[in-house]
């Protein structure tokens, strides 16, 4: 099977500190992958990476088999051909920790807003798009409600939805839940599980095991930006081979 | 006003009336137009170089950043009387200096150095309307100055989280600006902009200095003492008085702006900051 997403030897610094050291990685179709690892490791990093909201000081990236062009060195180094970054952009749904709704739009506008300015679809098809997937994320009646009236979770389910509507190739989620109360986590959780069942291809940003574990085929373990440690789930949580993957298992509960 | 009139509510108060219904008193009224239409049309100018400015102080490059600084710290550096009289003048004689390399002959031209215009033909007579239009554009371009640092601080206060959305979605650089960024920015923006704004308003009582006939000029002359029966009501120095009517004047225009900004910045901050 091709690979969706394929990350090649990527280096990333900001100033002195280098926070990716050399990665890579490939997400078949239908691949769920999580990245986890404690704070600083670099999985946020990498995951912005894929996008280009940070982009690698070297290594490449590639889209559904599409090399994302750059230009430049080091801390340089910018994306080469925007109207190609664009494009691969428009393919990829992000969904962010602190959701990032655009504030001064209703959810209904929010989620249409992509799909009409970007993709250029048709208005009244997309329409009817975003209201089934506000259905499918349970927040039918908060169409047309501003993202300020809705709750943490309400608003983390709408972003979802957002980066559904482009009718993504990847979906990519950084840290989805961490910016919530216990009690809205599940809700979210849910709304993810059901994409996971769906069998879309995604990259999930972590501090859950539990979720991770329930969820994912492949789980990557990042320490000092480095892979440390990386298989399926099954051989991850019971064979675990690295003693630092060991020791943050052990720290949070597994 | 009929006579009748002094039967009702005294002779007195009839001879006031009559005397501020005059046709003086109502040039004076109409007179408010110049103001009104300076106000908003030098608010409008403002805001179009002050969205410019902003623009440029945000920008990446470096260059257009340094224009954007040029403008805005070299012109709020100039006092706006100065300002207001340099510019008109300026544009002026920049126009008829171009009219007169076409309009004037090189022998006229060679024969009247140091003089202004070089030509007859090169002469530009301005009107009121003319004077307004380059009265507003000095406001906007002064006060555009002010603008474009309120804008840019705006600009720099929306959370970057809500660009880098746009930008993830894959909206090119222009679509962000004009789909998130600047739609944002308001709210941000509007506090300061309402001040820009009530300046602006009062430097509206410099239009006098371009022979303007606007409400200063007006109340100048009509406050001024008459000792002639023939002219009219005899009164001594009023002026005073009239500036008092000038100040009421402005207050109420500020106390309508103020209403005014309440309900855009209602109506801006729909689902942002909690108005």
């Amino acid at each position: 099977m091709a690979n969706i997403i394929e990350l090649e030897n990527i280096e990333k610094s900001f100033g002195e500190l280098k926070v990716l050291k050399g990665i890579s990685l490939s997400a078949k179709r239908g691949e769920v992958i999580s990245l986890i690892g404690s704070s600083g490791s670099g999985k946020s990093t990498l995951l912005r990476c894929i996008n280009m909201l940070e982009v690698p000081n070297s290594g490449s990236v590639k889209i559904d088999g599409e090399e994302i062009l750059l230009k430049g060195n080091g801390e340089r180094r910018e994306p080469a051909d925007l109207k190609q970054l664009h494009r691969i952009r428009s393919k990829l749904g992000m969904v962010f920790q602190t959701f990032n709704l655009w504030a001064h739009m209703s959810i209904l506008e929010n989620i249409m807003e992509a799909p009409i300015h970007v993709l250029k679809r048709d208005k009244k098809e997309v329409r009817e798009q975003a209201l089934e997937l506000l259905q499918k994320v349970g927040i039918a009646d908060k169409a047309h409600a501003y993202p300020n009236q809705l709750s943490g979770g309400q608003q983390q389910r709408a972003a979802i939805a957002r980066a559904l509507c482009i009718n993504p190739k990847v979906m990519l989620f950084d840290e989805p839940t961490s910016a919530l109360d216990p009690e809205l986590e599940g809700e979210v959780l849910r709304v993810i599980k059901l994409l996971a069942d769906e069998g879309r291809t995604m990259l999930l940003v972590t501090h859950d095991m539990k979720f991770a574990k329930e969820l994912s085929d492949k789980i990557i373990f990042l320490h000092g930006g480095k892979i440390e440690e990386e298989g399926e789930v099954k051989e991850i949580f019971e064979n675990t081979k690295s003693e630092r993957l060991r020791q943050f298992l052990a720290a949070s509960g597994h | 006003m009929p006579d009748w009139l002094g039967n009702i509510i005294g002779q007195d108060l009839l001879d006031g009336l009559n005397y501020i219904t005059n046709g003086k008193h109502l040039m004076w009224y109409a007179s408010v137009r110049f103001t009104i239409i300076a106000a908003l049309l030098g608010a409008g100018f403002a805001l179009i170089f002050g969205l410019f400015g902003a623009i440029l102080l945000n920008s990446k490059f470096l260059p257009l950043r340094g224009i954007g600084l040029f403008y805005s710290n070299i012109v709020r550096g100039v006092p706006d009387v100065l300002f207001f009289l340099f510019f008109p003048l300026a544009f002026e004689q920049l126009v008829e200096w171009f009219f007169a390399l076409s309009a004037c002959s090189a022998q006229e031209l060679a024969e009247n150095i140091g003089k202004w215009p070089p030509c007859p033909d090169a002469q530009w007579f301005l009107g009121t309307y003319e004077y307004l239009l380059l009265a507003s554009v000095s406001l906007g371009i002064v006060y555009g100055a002010f603008s474009a640092n309120v804008i840019y601080g705006a600009m720099q206060a929306v959370p970057k989280g809500q660009l880098e959305a746009a930008r993830a979605f894959g909206m090119g650089p222009l679509s962000v600006l004009l789909r998130v960024h600047i739609p944002q920015m308001w709210i941000y923006a509007l506090p300061g902009l309402s001040n820009v704004w009530m300046l602006l308003l009062k430097a509206t009582s410099l239009l006098s200095l371009l022979q303007i006939a606007d409400i200063v000029l007006w109340a100048d002359r009509l406050g001024a003492p008459n000792y002639l029966k023939q002219v009219g009501l005899v009164h001594p120095d009023w002026r005073w008085r009239y500036y008092l009517v000038l100040f009421l004047f402005y207050i109420l225009v500020t106390y309508l702006s103020e209403r005014f900004f309440n309900y855009l910045r209602k109506k801006l901050g729909r689902g942002m900051v909690e108005a």
